[in-house]
């Protein structure tokens, strides 16, 4: 394929794959799997390439493809640039190990999980491309249908309650997401994103505040997709119901809605500062405290991890929220490495729960409140760990450490990015714009002691005191993709630096919105695209 | 390797050696040994060689950049001050390591324990040799997780699990605080870099967040180096093998504190927050570490205590701010290192040869072992600060430094008081423990017969012993030269002059020293009996465990406290979510309209058609009425929503969209038709109890119906309002003007979606695949209610009807009651077929399309299975609605792809006008493939749908006659 359309492969690739599985039996397991990975794997060598393509300098900063071949304000534009690349990199390194673990055993519960699947990527990576309004109403369908019916995947009542709840909530977010895009195009009449921009900067009279409130409601329903409180009641329940993998994938959801929340805040105001920039650091700020509040609360893992989710998705809005450059490019750290690890827990967690009922998550709670100290002999032997169960501890206990922000793994230098351009270089006295990056550092501060309250409580039951002999059956296909996110991760941290200069160019494009609209306006259709019959 | 590469080795080598020993087999005991021996070895040769360098005030640096745009590399900076501390580590651990070879049991798997041992080792080296405050960080954090893993190593025991996890709770979180501000620290400086900060001084006391940044740091140095209030995890932390014990909380990791102190001495001390913070916390600690080490019956304890009230002296040292108490908190952190990890490894090999560590069961074990007892006897004269011992040395220095005026508050005058209080407490507990354990009777009811320990376990107490006894009495030719780099590393140009000499000639301090000497034996001497048989404790401090008290508290704020508040803040149900989504909708938009509502618009209802507008009063009433009946009446609430559908499609037709008035209509149709099937497997509504509205419920009803009233007429407001403006050029008009010249069709709404927008259309369509499939997956594992289970009432009517006439058998009404319709719509299929393709063929032109002949065709298969059955339609058609649905995508997806094979971007349209027999001149565009795709996807969609409400029936009939069958057997 020429690299021209390099760009519509990420959304193709799933979407033909998905389409062509359905011809066959859910029974043809092998084929399924070899074809779904086929995809993935392809996509995250697009993904690469495109990342590559975009940060190498040369050519225009974002690739943008004319669907249909139409000129700029009117096609639809998929815009390849720094951010959206990215995110497709990231969505695209987190699909591959997620797929490989559901192909042991998750497969097989309910009826075409791989096409479903290869749709929730389609709808994900469409989203992260589209330049235009509606076409992102689109995908973000196409991306709840899909998870809609993974969610269900694996049956029974908690999936079947939380998943109702999940399409009630995101059923009226998508209206008021409508209701916003209708508003923004009755204002500017365009629904191409860089033209909404470009008209919104000499908008007179009623247009502003109509534009206004429709911004408004798309940020809204953007907040809703991403949990912030109190709008993001639905998240821990439909996560911690979901599948392993599911859930794993997942992660990448909520990041989709701070996506879109990023590109349309930046991209309306000219001035460099985000639409509604308070109203997300404030947000962000709640949702941190109800996150940590209910990491503390949780028993059980798969819910402390949903709401580890609710905690980045919390961090990243305050962090967005200050609309600096250089913070936005520590979120984008944080964003990567927090999606990353939370990905791999949901496999040990998955793991995990398979070999043990809730009890023993209970009685670690209670026994903690009572004391539990049988008076046993103390033996001065160590006792080894089978090879699973290490490889899980070992596996836990790194990503406890991501998700604390403990050194030094990811998570610590990604509050380390936040934390020190949050605070720029401090001269003033009682300046008293370091007001919000201190509540930021008290937050980051507070949801680490309470991560690691949390997951060193979790950690020492399961692994060093479980009730009952663990000895899981673990397989090495869902070792691999353990082992295949912990290696990113460990990249992540030796690459720090690399990694740092590329979010750092990421952010900048995305605080300097005229590249962005220079991009798509130089955009010009196919020559001589309509001599077919015309 | 006179360049910094040198410590680059250094810092490596216990790494690699850690996962070289994790690596090995479980049980090489001896490898595992020899490995962590010539590591500790080779970082002790390494660190030696290092010297010169070092020494007046050098310093060694090597930098590998990591994040150079944050101003983050991994600096490894070694001065004289932090040689003294690699030496330590080296030196120690390499005796550690011997220790623990004989130490740990036969049977331990001790790969795990020393590759832990190594990776601190490690750690710890880094905390020293940091360049950077952040990589400081990174390797404090590490030390602090280290050590949770190491006082865990036995976890099978409560008491390890319990001491490493406050561990790890209070450094961990020290130690996040400490992240915090040595990022402030490191902002107020401009640099991370250490010597920037170190050079930084005036600028950041001066600062207003000075007070901030001293508290953050202080929280981490003081929790690690366990002082008051934050000492009680180092007692708990005991449960770790001895081994590790006399490394960690002698030498190293409890020294990180002190080591942070005097390393930021510099930069942060002689203010008076410092004074006081830093002096309470040492002193009190000093004092009441001291005292309860009095009271400990665990050997291990008292010198835990022991360890918490030295460190309290160095802190408090390091409080005064004057040079020469620096020197002696130097000083005494290397003193107190040997002394105290000899005594480490002596309780060791005790608790080794007699099974118990309990004082109280311990008695005249010099007999037993005498070569132990006197090395013990002489490491305790040590820390108790007995002259030619090097203890007495720094303790003289504290003497003297207490006695000094430093800062005129209470601190510093009760500073000498406290001194010599807490001098003549470690008399008592050093007297104490060599009394008790090596004098007296011969012990009884030992779990072994107490004797000496293997050669090469007492060797590493024999020569730290050495050194102590060496350092005491000729101080200048030992330490000396080493100290002296040290300090001068530190202090820089404030290096006092000292002297190290054994003897001062009589003054305040020797007072001082022969008080606390004499006051400690006579307190030991009064105290002896009680001791013998008490319990565990300080005497008013035995009812407050330490470690239930941390855990209630623990539980208390962090568990259930946080589940009443997430109880309170979170919520489950779906209705307040749906609520709040709506309420914050109205608010978002009250917010954005904030300033601008003199931009309004004058109201004009002119030109409202009466007409129309009846037609919209009749579509409210049927919401607004659907919504009432909705919870008792699903049947006539699904037939008033119709009658809003069906309002909305004549309003489609009154404002010229015929395009949409057809789609409405039929989607209407197909999706009431879908409901009306399900709604026989819904809970029964019959005898519900009448609805009961207390005031609560009425204030509920009356505070959704107000936010319900301000939603709509908000949105309608501002869409009413906005269509008032005079409308922005918009994308619009170019559709209408390119949608035949370019796109090749008349009907723009056709053009749009399939050409203009076919992006999108191509995407919706897949929402509606995958919806189908989802829908099909729940419905497949749906098993209806029990209540639900029998047939419906009017069947049942009708076969008891049939039973009780003559001339029926049972089941014949059911039969053919709907003999007429069935046969009317078997009949229709092929006519409501031949409209679809009418419908599909007109499209492009004229209203109609893909999508309208899809669902036109999904009808009449639903017709099908109204009149048939499922049986009946499924024995006669091929219904494949998945691969239909398959077919659908893969003909959209491959009309795109086709674009790209001439070279133009996905779904570029293509199109010609061509002659067809009977059909006539039809627009031949490469649209229409994509429209037959749409038009295969939406049948299978819908029609998989169908399949999925259609079959319940057949599989609970199934269900049913197996209990019947199994009833009657």
């Amino acid at each position: 394929m020429i690299p021209v359309h390099l760009v519509i492969a990420p959304i193709l690739i799933p979407l033909a794959t998905g389409a062509f599985m359905l011809f066959f039996e859910d029974r043809e397991h092998r084929l399924k799997t070899i074809l779904s990975l086929a995809s993935v794997i392809g996509l995250v060598i697009v993904a690469t390439l495109l990342v590559i393509r975009v940060n190498s300098g040369e050519g225009p900063a974002a690739l943008v493809y004319l669907l249909g071949n139409w000129p700029v304000p009117v096609a639809i534009d998929l815009v390849g640039e720094r951010l959206s690349t990215l995110m497709l990199l990231v969505t695209a390194l987190l699909a591959l190990p997620a797929l490989l673990f559901a192909t042991d055993r998750w497969q097989g519960a309910g009826p075409h999980f791989y096409s479903l699947f290869q749709f929730l990527l389609v709808g994900i990576n469409g989203a992260f491309l589209t330049g235009d309004l509606f076409n992102l109403f689109v995908f973000f369908e196409v991306m709840l249908a899909a998870s809609y019916g993974l969610l269900l995947h694996g049956g029974g009542l908690p999936r079947v309650r939380s998943g109702m709840h999940y399409v009630g909530v995101n059923l009226v977010a998508s209206l008021v997401f409508l209701v916003g895009i209708a508003m923004v195009y009755a204002a500017s009449g365009s629904l191409n994103m860089a033209e909404i921009a470009l008209r919104a900067e000499s908008m007179q009279g009623f247009d502003r505040p109509v534009l206004n409130v429709g911004i408004a409601m798309l940020g809204l329903a953007f907040l809703v997709k991403a949990g912030m409180w109190p709008l993001g009641n639905w998240l821990v329940p439909a996560y911690s119901a979901a599948a392993g993998p599911v859930a794993a994938i997942f992660v990448m959801l909520s990041k989709v809605g701070i996506y879109a929340l990023l590109r349309l805040a930046l991209l309306v105001p000219s001035d460099g500062i985000a639409f509604g920039a308070r109203v997300m650091f404030i947000g962000g700020a709640i949702t941190m405290v109800i996150a940590i509040i209910g990491v503390l609360a949780a028993q059980s893992m798969k819910r402390a991890g949903a709401y580890f989710i609710l905690m980045s998705s919390g961090t990243l809005l305050a962090t967005f929220g200050l609309s600096r450059p250089e913070t936005t490019a520590g979120g984008l750290f944080y964003l990567v490495s927090s999606t990353l690890a939370l990905g791999a827990f949901f496999f040990i967690v998955d793991v995990l729960d398979r070999e043990r009922d809730g009890a023993s998550d209970v009685i670690a709670v209670t026994a903690e409140a009572y004391g539990d100290r049988e008076d046993v002999a103390e033996e001065e032997v160590g006792s080894l760990m089978p090879g699973g169960v290490a490889i899980l501890a070992v596996g836990f206990g790194l990503l406890a450490m991501v998700l604390i922000g403990l050194p030094p793994l990811p998570g610590f230098l990604a509050k380390f990015a936040i934390l020190t351009s949050a605070f720029g270089p401090i001269t003033e006295a009682n300046d008293p714009a370091i007001v919000r990056p201190a509540i930021l550092a008290g937050l980051l501060v507070l949801s680490g002691f309470a991560g690691l309250l949390t997951l060193s409580r979790m950690g020492i039951r399961t692994f060093w005191q479980p009730v009952e002999p663990l000895s899981p059956r673990i397989t090495i296909r869902e070792t691999a993709p353990i082992l295949f996110l912990l290696a990113l991760l460990v990249i992540l941290v030796i690459r720090a630096g690399p990694a740092m200069d590329l979010f750092r160019a990421t952010a900048e494009d995305l605080h300097h919105q005229t590249r962005y609209l220079d991009a798509v306006f130089a955009a010009e259709p196919a020559p001589s695209a309509r001599d077919g019959g015309r | 390797m006179r360049d910094g590469s040198l410590l680059l080795v250094l810092i490596l080598l216990p790494f690699v050696g850690a996962v070289l020993a994790a690596l090995l087999r479980p049980n090489a005991r001896n490898t595992e040994a020899w490995l962590a021996g010539s590591v500790a070895g080779g970082g002790l040769l390494v660190t030696l060689f290092a010297y010169p360098q070092v020494s007046d005030g050098g310093v060694i640096r090597y930098v590998i950049p990591w994040i150079p745009s944050l101003g983050l590399s991994v600096t490894l900076r070694m001065d004289g001050f932090a040689w003294m501390f690699s030496l330590l580590i080296t030196g120690i651990g390499l005796l550690v390591v011997l220790y623990a070879r004989y130490y740990m049991s036969p049977q331990d798997p001790v790969a795990r324990f020393y590759a832990l041992l190594l990776t601190f080792m490690g750690a710890m080296l880094g905390v020293v040799l940091s360049g950077n405050l952040i990589l400081l960080a990174v390797f404090w954090e590490l030390t602090s997780i280290v050590s949770f893993l190491l006082i865990g190593y036995w976890h099978q025991n409560e008491s390890a699990r319990a001491g490493a996890r406050m561990a790890l709770t209070i450094t961990g979180a020290g130690g996040l605080f400490l992240f915090l501000g040595l990022i402030l620290l490191g902002r107020i400086a401009g640099t991370y870099d250490l010597d920037g900060v170190l050079k930084a001084g005036d600028v950041i006391r001066a600062h207003p967040l000075y007070s901030t940044v001293l508290v953050l740091v202080l929280a981490g140095a003081l929790t690690k180096s366990a002082q008051f209030p934050f000492h009680f995890w180092l007692p708990n932390a005991m449960a770790a093998p001895t081994p590790v014990s006399a490394y960690l909380h002698s030498a190293t990791m409890v020294k990180a504190g002190v080591f942070l102190l005097a390393r930021f001495w510099p930069v942060l001390s002689g203010t008076p927050e410092w004074f006081t913070i830093v002096g309470i916390a040492g002193l009190s600690t000093l004092l009441l570490g001291a005292y309860f080490a009095i009271f400990q019956q665990d050997i291990k304890g008292l010198l835990a205590y022991s360890t918490i009230s030295h460190l309290g002296l160095i802190t408090a040292l390091l409080s005064f701010g004057s040079p020469l108490a620096a020197v002696a908190a130097i000083f005494h952190m290397a003193n107190h290192a040997t002394f105290k990890a000899s005594l480490f490894m002596a309780a060791g090999i005790i608790d080794h040869e007699t099974g118990t560590r309990d004082m109280r069961k311990l008695s005249g074990l010099f007999r037993f072992m005498p070569y132990t007892a006197t090395l013990a006897m002489v490491a305790s004269a040590a820390m108790a600060g007995v002259p030619l011992l090097n203890g007495f040395l720094s303790k003289e220095m504290f003497f003297s430094e207490a006695l000094e005026e430093h800062h005129e508050t209470i601190l510093d005058t009760i500073a000498p008081y406290v001194a010599v209080a807490a001098g003549a407490f470690a008399v008592a507990y050093s007297a104490r423990f060599i009394y008790s354990v090596f004098f007296g009777p011969k012990p009884t009811d030992l779990p072994h017969m107490p004797h000496e320990p293997p050669r090469w376990m007492r060797f590493p107490v024999e020569l730290l012993v050495v050194i102590c006894v060496l350092v005491g009495v000729v101080p200048n030719l030992t330490i000396g030269p080493f100290l002296r780099s040290a300090v001068i590393s530190v202090l820089g140009p404030d290096t006092p002059a000292y002297s190290l000499s054994v003897w001062h000639g009589v003054n305040l301090p020797l007072i001082m020293s022969i008080a606390s000497i004499l006051g400690g034996l006579a307190l030991y001497w009064f105290l002896r009996r009680e001791l013998k048989i008490d319990a565990d404790g300080a005497p008013g401090m035995r009812g407050i465990d330490g470690q239930r008290v941390f855990e209630r508290i623990l539980v208390a704020v962090s568990w259930r406290g946080a589940r009443i508040a997430e109880s309170w803040l979170t919520t489950t149900r779906l209705q307040p979510q749906l609520r709040l989504v709506v309420a914050l909708a109205v608010l978002a938009g009250a917010w954005a309209m904030a300033g601008s509502w003199h931009l309004v618009p004058p109201v004009n209802l002119h030109g409202l058609d009466p007409v129309l507008g009846a037609l919209w009063a009749v579509g409210m009433v049927c919401s607004v009425a659907a919504a009432w009946s909705a919870r008792d009446h699903r049947l006539s609430a699904l037939i008033l929503v119709g009658g809003t559908g069906l309002v909305t499609c004549m309003s489609f037709i009154w404002l010229s969209a015929p395009d949409l008035a057809v789609t409405q209509l039929l989607v209407e149709i197909v999706t009431t038709a879908l409901i009306l099937l399900g709604l026989r497997w819904l809970p029964k509504r019959e005898g519900l109890p009448p609805r009961k509205l207390d005031l609560m419920a009425r204030y509920r009803r009356g505070r959704d119906l107000l936010i319900a009233v301000l939603a709509g007429t908000g949105l309608a407001g501002l869409a009413y309002f906005a269509m008032l403006m005079p409308r922005p050029p918009s994308v619009g008009d170019y559709y209408l003007e390119h949608a035949y010249v370019d796109g090749g069709g008349t009907n723009v709404v056709n053009v749009i979606l399939v050409d203009f927008r076919g992006f999108d259309t191509a995407f919706e369509i897949v929402v509606l695949a995958i919806v189908a499939l989802s829908v099909f997956a729940l419905l497949r594992r749906f098993r209806p209610a029990e209540d639900n289970l029998d047939r419906p009432f009017q069947q049942q009517e009708q076969d008891a009807n049939d039973e009780v006439r003559r001339d029926r058998e049972v089941g014949d009404t059911l039969k053919d009651y709907m003999l007429v319709p069935s046969v009317i719509m078997r009949w229709m299929f092929p006519a409501i077929s031949l409209f679809a393709a009418y419908l599909f063929l007109r499209g492009h032109d004229l209203p109609g399309g893909g999508f309208a002949a899809g669902v036109t065709l999904a009808i009449g298969f639903l017709l099908q299975y109204l009149a048939g059955g499922a049986r009946w339609v499924e024995e006669r058609l091929r219904i494949l609605p998945v691969r239909w649905i398959a077919v659908g995508l893969l003909f959209s997806i491959g009309t795109g792809l086709g674009a790209i094979l001439f070279g133009y971007p996905y779904l570029t349209s293509w199109f010609q006008y061509v002659e067809i027999p009977f059909i006539g001149k039809m627009p031949a565009a490469s649209v229409l493939v994509f429209d037959l795709g749409i038009f295969w996807l939406v049948v299978g969609a819908i029609v998989l749908v169908l399949v999925a409400i259609a079959h319940q029936s057949l599989r609970t009939r199934t269900r049913r006659s197996a209990a019947e069958r199994q009833e009657a057997a």
